[in-house]
Formats: structure tokens, sequence, C-alpha cells
């Protein structure tokens, strides 16, 4: 499998920026502090607060000190801001993924192994949390939860809460397929209990298929996080996150090009990559896909 | 004077926005300009909120508003004018501002000549008496609180549907004679009066909930056709004329308000003025970055625009009641530490905000005298700070925040990072709680609720100190139920005393020095930081002219311009 996805260059393009952004995530503290800066402190002096706070000097205030420039209206480096941003916004995506594949399997594989009864009730679960608008009602949830849970955590648990549907489908699904297979049926005729049927049997049989629908998750709940933000109930000030400074950059877009463009590209470039990755994925691992001409 | 915070009455009343104020420059376009001959055209009013209403009674205007004093002439008014003479209330529907005897205590008016209904009817003191009963009823709430708390006996008072008997305390010898008995002395009621709620309302013709569909006009135009919350359109009145009316010039023909726009999406349009946009205004939407950074650059844009100063401040309101803030060292240490500087910058930068130290905003009217008892300089004083919180015994505390998630009002997320990172430098470690926008004042409002420390913001209902001060400072405006304002549980004597004694003065500038005066003495206390006060910026379309920012209320006045 890995021999295919090297051949794939589309994967390689996207494996390669998706896990820059991971490491830009991770060492956001080291890179701010290589910059000498950090993303809260202001500095008033270098804004033009006559003409509403737009940073002085072309580009947005692009000097030596600050590589990107500074927000308007605050001053705050914006080369810092974005590699902390990235933590929000792969962080956030992350976390919810790996929560939403563990909810959906468990969900998913006791439907499909359970009873007649089991599978009924659980799958109008999952039919209910499909249904579910993600943002309308995680707008409502993050409105309403006290101000001192930690914002990030609550933010992946939210859009896991209500985003694990799909895996769920999928699991239970692939599960009713798997069941069926004469070792899994050799299984539980000798014996085996229902728990290790699922470990043993059904789980690996279950990896392809989640790991190609998680890589496009990664994407999609990185868009939630953004939304959120730029919807104002993301993080809380002065944690930056890039959909969050693209919410504050919307009344800027003439007057800074720049304050746009940087977190608009780098959500953009991490979005793309992490596509062109469970694309690969797929293609490599369901061999029924890579008939179809792309 | 419980009640108002201008900036919550441009997003709840209003018609017109009620922003506006003090010092204003007017432009060039107006050298030449005759009020006899500018008649004619469509004016295009391009507005965010406002016309959710249209009853005077549901109105809550500073001055009568922008858009309701077309349809709407009161007892007295605001004068229209530029700068300081604008922020003087000038007579309308009555020939003076009003006699005063018993010690300010009752208030006599005699009607003018010649005044009348868009139906033809005459108008008549009985009318006004009608127009200010009905805002007491339950059914048409959202007037101002003052009529309650200062007519004689009207506490109480349910409206002419349910207590057809009327208020007692206003009294109408004859058509031409309006007399108001007060419970305490008011030197301030010529300013009151101005308020939509003294327009005349002819009881046949009202509907009670449903008279703001077709409200009857004494004013210079009528309600052609009304939307609420979407559009309202105006056409002349017949039965008004510049003879009766010195201070409305009325010069459109025709006035089509749309509502419901975005703000930049209004200033864009300005900007670029394609077609009807020409002839366009907004009442609502102030400039934003987008439009600030093309000003001042010598653009044809800064031709194009009036700055005036509505009189309002941005604030930090401590709880007094609770620790460390009934400490005073440490409301002075935080004064100390405040950066003013990044607080403009986070409202839009110095076009549209100022830095204040005073809690009174820059206007002669209301009494401003400056003081800065606890010099922060422009970009704060750490280390004076320091200094003052290690003698309080509290170094590097961690301390609450209360603001609201977004930044419509001025008090949101943007504000609360600048003073966060201010009082960082002070060692101050900031807690943010942010309280949603529309639960925000039920929360602060409420002393068994209130935060220790909280954003807030206060503007005038009228250029007087008054109406400024009593709600922030009187001890007893205190409301545990809930809407109070003086977030400061501050409840003094001598202070309680001091206001009744200038509320009794009628002479508007013996009165402003006292007012002034009184800021200043609890300013020492330390009870609030002032952080900036409000400068507004309007953009108008190409054809527009004699447009200025009027002296009341810091943005243009429709009566007065012209797109001929």
């Amino acid at each position: 499998m890995i021999r295919v996805l090297r051949k794939d260059r589309g994967f390689v393009a996207g494996a390669v920026v998706a896990g820059l952004m991971v490491l830009v995530a991770i060492t956001a503290p080291l890179l701010a502090a290589l910059a000498g800066q950090d993303y809260t402190t202001y500095h008033d002096t270098l804004l033009d607060s006559a003409r509403g706070g737009v940073p002085s000097g072309p580009l947005g205030g692009i000097s030596g000190e600050h590589w990107l420039g500074v927000e308007p209206g605050t001053g705050r480096d914006l080369f810092a801001r974005l590699v902390y941003g990235a933590q929000v916004s792969v962080g956030v995506a992350l976390a919810a993924t790996a929560l939403e594949v563990l909810l959906g399997i468990t969900f998913g594989v006791a439907a499909g192994l359970g009873g007649r009864w089991l599978d009924a009730g659980l799958s109008r679960v999952i039919d209910l949390v499909l249904a579910v608008p993600i943002l309308v009602l995680a707008v409502s949830l993050l409105a309403i939860v006290p101000q001192d849970w930690p914002r990030p955590l609550l933010l992946a648990t939210v859009i896991a809460l209500l985003g694990w549907g799909g895996t769920a489908r999928i699991s239970r699904g692939e599960t009713l397929t798997l069941r069926t297979r004469d070792y899994v049926a050799a299984a539980q005729v000798s014996g085996a209990s229902w728990w290790r049927v699922a470990r043993r049997e059904i789980l690996p049989g279950l990896t392809a298929p989640i790991l190609t629908y998680a890589a496009l998750l990664i994407p999609y709940n990185m868009i939630v996080e953004a939304g959120l933000s730029f919807l104002g109930v993301g993080v809380r000030p002065p944690t930056p996150s890039w959909g969050q400074m693209l919410s504050s950059a919307t009344t800027w877009f003439r007057a800074d090009p720049l304050y746009v463009f940087l977190p608009g590209a780098l959500l953009f470039l991490t979005l793309l990559s992490f596509v062109l990755v469970a694309n690969g994925l797929r293609r490599a691992l369901d061999p029924r896909q890579t008939e179809v001409p792309r | 004077m419980r009640r108002l915070v201008p900036a919550v009455l441009s997003a709840t009343v209003l018609l017109a926005g009620c922003q506006g104020g003090g010092g204003g420059d007017t432009t060039g376009s107006n050298a030449a300009f005759d009020p006899k001959t500018c008649q004619g055209g469509t004016l295009t009013v391009l507005n965010q909120g406002g016309i959710t209403h249209l009853d005077p009674a549901r109105l809550y205007t500073s001055g009568g508003g922008n858009l309701p004093s077309l349809l709407f002439r009161t007892l007295t008014t605001r004068n229209r004018q530029p700068g300081e003479a604008g922020t003087k209330p000038a007579p309308d529907l009555a020939t003076d501002l009003g006699t005063p005897s018993d010690g300010a205590k009752t208030w006599t008016y005699h009607l003018r000549d010649g005044i009348f209904f868009e139906d033809g009817t005459p108008i008549t003191a009985a009318d006004i008496k009608y127009g200010i009963e009905r805002s007491f009823a339950p059914e048409l709430p959202g007037g101002a609180p003052y009529f309650r708390d200062w007519l004689a006996g009207a506490a109480d008072y349910q409206g002419p549907y349910k207590q057809p008997g009327g208020i007692k305390s206003i009294e109408t010898p004859d058509d031409k004679t309006i007399i108001f008995k007060l419970r305490k002395p008011e030197g301030d009621f010529p300013f009151l009066a101005t308020a939509t709620q003294f327009a005349p309302v002819p009881k046949s013709k009202d509907k009670g909930a449903e008279y703001e569909a077709h409200p009857i006009s004494s004013g210079p135009y009528q309600v052609e056709s009304y939307e609420p919350k979407k559009s309202l359109v105006l056409v002349r009145n017949k039965h008004w004329s510049t003879q009766v009316d010195e201070l409305r010039y009325a010069c459109p023909d025709r006035i089509e308000v749309t509502a419901g726009l975005d703000s930049a999406v209004i200033n864009q349009r300005l900007v670029t003025g394609a077609g009807q946009d020409a002839n366009a205004v907004t009442t609502d939407a102030v400039v934003g970055p987008e439009q600030l950074a093309q000003l001042g650059t010598g653009s044809a844009l800064d031709k194009r625009v009036t700055r005036g100063e509505f009189p309002s401040t941005t604030y930090l309101a401590f709880n007094t009641k609770k620790a460390p803030f009934d400490n005073p060292k440490v409301r002075e240490a935080l004064s100390y530490a405040i950066n003013r500087t990044s607080v403009v910058n986070a409202l839009g930068g110095s076009a549209v905000a100022g830095p204040s130290t005073t809690f009174l905003p820059p206007q002669k009217a209301l009494g401003y005298q400056p003081y800065d008892h606890f010099p922060a300089g422009d970009t704060g004083n750490p280390d004076k700070a320091k200094q003052v919180l290690a003698e309080a015994g509290l170094s590097n505390p961690t301390i609450d925040l209360a603001y609201q998630n977004d930044d419509s009002e001025g008090i949101g997320p943007k504000v609360a990072s600048a003073v966060q990172e201010a009082f960082k430098q002070a060692g101050v470690t900031v807690e943010l709680n942010a309280i949603d926008t529309a639960t925000y004042r039920d929360v602060t409002g409420k002393p068994a609720t209130q935060p220790g420390l909280a954003l807030a913001t206060w503007g005038a209902d009228w250029p007087s100190g008054g109406p400024f001060l009593i709600p922030i400072f009187d001890g007893r405006q205190i409301i545990t139920a809930g809407g109070n304002f003086n977030l400061a549980q501050y409840n003094d004597p001598e202070v309680n005393a001091e206001i009744d004694a200038i509320n009794a003065l009628t002479d508007p500038a013996a009165a402003a020095a006292r007012w002034g005066a009184l800021d200043a003495k609890i300013g020492k206390l330390a009870l609030v930081i002032p952080l900036t006060h409000e400068k507004d910026v309007y953009l108008y379309g190409k054809n527009v002219k004699n447009a200025y920012a009027d002296g009341w209320r810091g943005q243009l006045d429709i009566a007065r311009i012209s797109i001929k």
C-alpha cells in the first residue's frame, strides 16, 4: 500500500504540506520565539490611528521584526498569530476527528453486531445525529457553556458530538457486510464473545473505510471550527484561530488586503492538503475505486 | 434617566439613529445654501436598523430623532445647528422654551398659531396631553422613563385606554395652553420636551398599537407607505409650511428609507454613489476602516463627510461591593495601568474615538471640566500601577472582566483584549468573561449578578450633565431588582443632595458648571475608569447639500439637507 501511495503525487504533496502544518502547530511557541514575537503584545506605534488603525507602511506593516506585518487595530504580530492559529485550527480538527472515529466505531459496530432491537434503536440515534445541522446547534451549545471551560477542547468535543453520525453509519454498514463473512461466522460459532468478535474480526476490516473517511473528516472539521470562530463562538481572545482572523479581517479587506489573504491562504492550503491525503488514501485502500477515472 | 444607553437605543428604538451630538464641523458645500430655494428631488436613506416602530409613544430618541422629527413636531426641539449652538433646545410647537414656576416644579407652555395635522385639523393642547398619556400605556412600551419619574402622581398611571381620566398633573386650561406639574424641580424640562412623546396625537385617530401603521403627522412629511424594519416612504404634508416652522427646511419632495442593510454595504454604496445612491445619506452607519483609510488623503471623499460627537463615554465600571475593588488603591492602580491608545485603536482609531480621563465627555453643554486624577499617559503607566498595587498589598492579582460577546456596541472582545493586554503590563492577569450582548445589561444591571469589573458605555439623552451623571452616581438610583446603572453602587448623601440642588437650576450654564465640578469630585474616587468618548463620522452622497453634524447628536439632520 505504501508503494502505491508513494507513486501518488497528489498524496505526497498533500502529506508534505499537511505534515508541515502539524509541525508548525506543534512548534508554534518555538517559531514565535525565533521571530522574537508573541501573539498578545500590542504595538500601537505601528498603526495609523487616524486612518482607522491600519498598519503604517506598505503590505500591512511588513518589516524585519514583523515578518508578515501586524494586525490592524491592535498591532499584534501576524506571524506569531498565524502559527498559534495553526494550533487551534489543526489541533481542534484532529482532536474532533479522533473523537468522532471513536464514537462512530463504537456505535456503528454495536448496531451492526447487536440484535434487531439494538440495531433499530442505535440506527435511529445515528439518523438523528446525521439530521442535526451541526453549525446551528454548535453555535447555540457553545454560547451557553460557561466561560471557564477550556475552549479548544470544548470546540473539539462539540464538533465531535454533533458529527459522529457519518462514521457510525459507515461502521454499521461495513459491520453488517463483514458479519456475513465465513470467518466471522466461524468465530461466532466457535463461541467467541461479542467483544472478541468486534475486536479481532470486525475492526481490522473497518480500518480501510474508516481511515479514508476520517482523512476527509479532518478538513471538514477544520471548516466547522473556522466557521464557529468566524461566528464569534470559537476560541476566546486573545487566542488566535484562522477562522477568527478571517472574521475580523472582513472589514479590512480593502485597507489591508494581506490581513485577509494570509489566514485565508493558510486555511485553503491546509484544507487542500488534507483532502489530497484523503483522496490518496481512498485510491490506495479501496480497490473498487481505483478503476474510476479521476 | 434609568434606562438609556444610546447604543441600545439605536438598536431597539429607533427610527432614526439616535446618535449624534457635540462639536461638529460644517462642510464646505453649504456655503451658499438658501433654504428658500432648496426644494425638490427624492432623498434616499440607507440604514442598518431603525424603523422598527413609528408610534411617537414607542420611540426613544435624543432630541426627537432624525426621521421621527420629520413627522412629529414637539413642544420644543433641538436647535439643529452645528457646534455648541446645536446643544440648545428651541421652541417648536410652543412659542418659547416654557415658563418655570414654583422652583422649576411647574412648566407652562403656549402653542403657536397656524399649526395643523396632516388632515387639516388644528393642533390643540389636548392633543399633546393625549400623546403623553398614551405613552404610559403598557400596550405601547419603549419610551424614555422620565415621564413616569417626573410628572406628579403619574407613577402608576396605565394609559388612557385603561384610565380615560388622564393624568391630573398635565393641565390644559384652553386649546393653546398646557401646564405640567412635576414631583420635583427639573430645570432640564425644555430638553425632555424634545422627545416624540410630546408630539400631538388626535384622540379620534388613535388605534392603539395599530396607530403606527399610519401615525398622523404634524411635521413637514407624512407617511405614504411603511413596512416595519424594512422601508418607509415619506411625502410632503400639505398642511405644514415653513411659515410656522423655521427649524425644518424640508427640502426633498420625497424621502425613501431602506433599513436592514449591512453597514459595510451602506458605506460602499455611498462611496460609489451610483444612480439614486448619489442622493443618499445614512443616519446610523458610521464609516468603517475601509472608508477611514481613504479619508484625510485629499480624495474626493473628504468633501462628503460629516464629523460630529455624540456625548457618550465608554468606561470600565467597578463593583465596589466586590473584592478587591472595594479597595480604592486597587481601583487607582488599574486607572494608572490603562492604555487608552490601544482602546481607541480597538474602536476604530482616532477618527471615531478619543481618549477620556473624565466621565463626562468633552462637551461644554454637559459641563465638561478636564481632569486626570490618575495620569496614565497615552499608553499607561504600569510601573506606577505596580507600586500602588504593592501598597494595597495585592501584587500580581487575577481579576475577571465582563464584556459583550460581540463588538456591535463597542464594548466587545476588541476593547476587552486591549484592556487585558494593558493590565498585563502591570502584572495583573485578566480572565475574560464574555456575556451575550442580548443579556449583558440584565446581568450587569442587577447587583446580585453584577461582575466585579465590566465594560460599559453611557450616552446622554440630551446635552446636559444631569442625564449623564444621575443614573451612574445617584445613590437613590441603585435598583436591586435589575436595570441598575449605578454599577459602582455608590451612595453618598452629600452627592445626592448636590444632584437635587443642580436639578432645580433653570439656567443651563450655571447647572453645567456644577455638573462638571461634581464629575471632577467623584472622579477622585476612581469608581470608574473612563476610556474613550465617541466621535461620529458619516458619509453622504454626491448630490447631498447642507449636510452638517448637529451639535445635539453629532449626525446630519435630514430636516435640513437638500439634494437639489
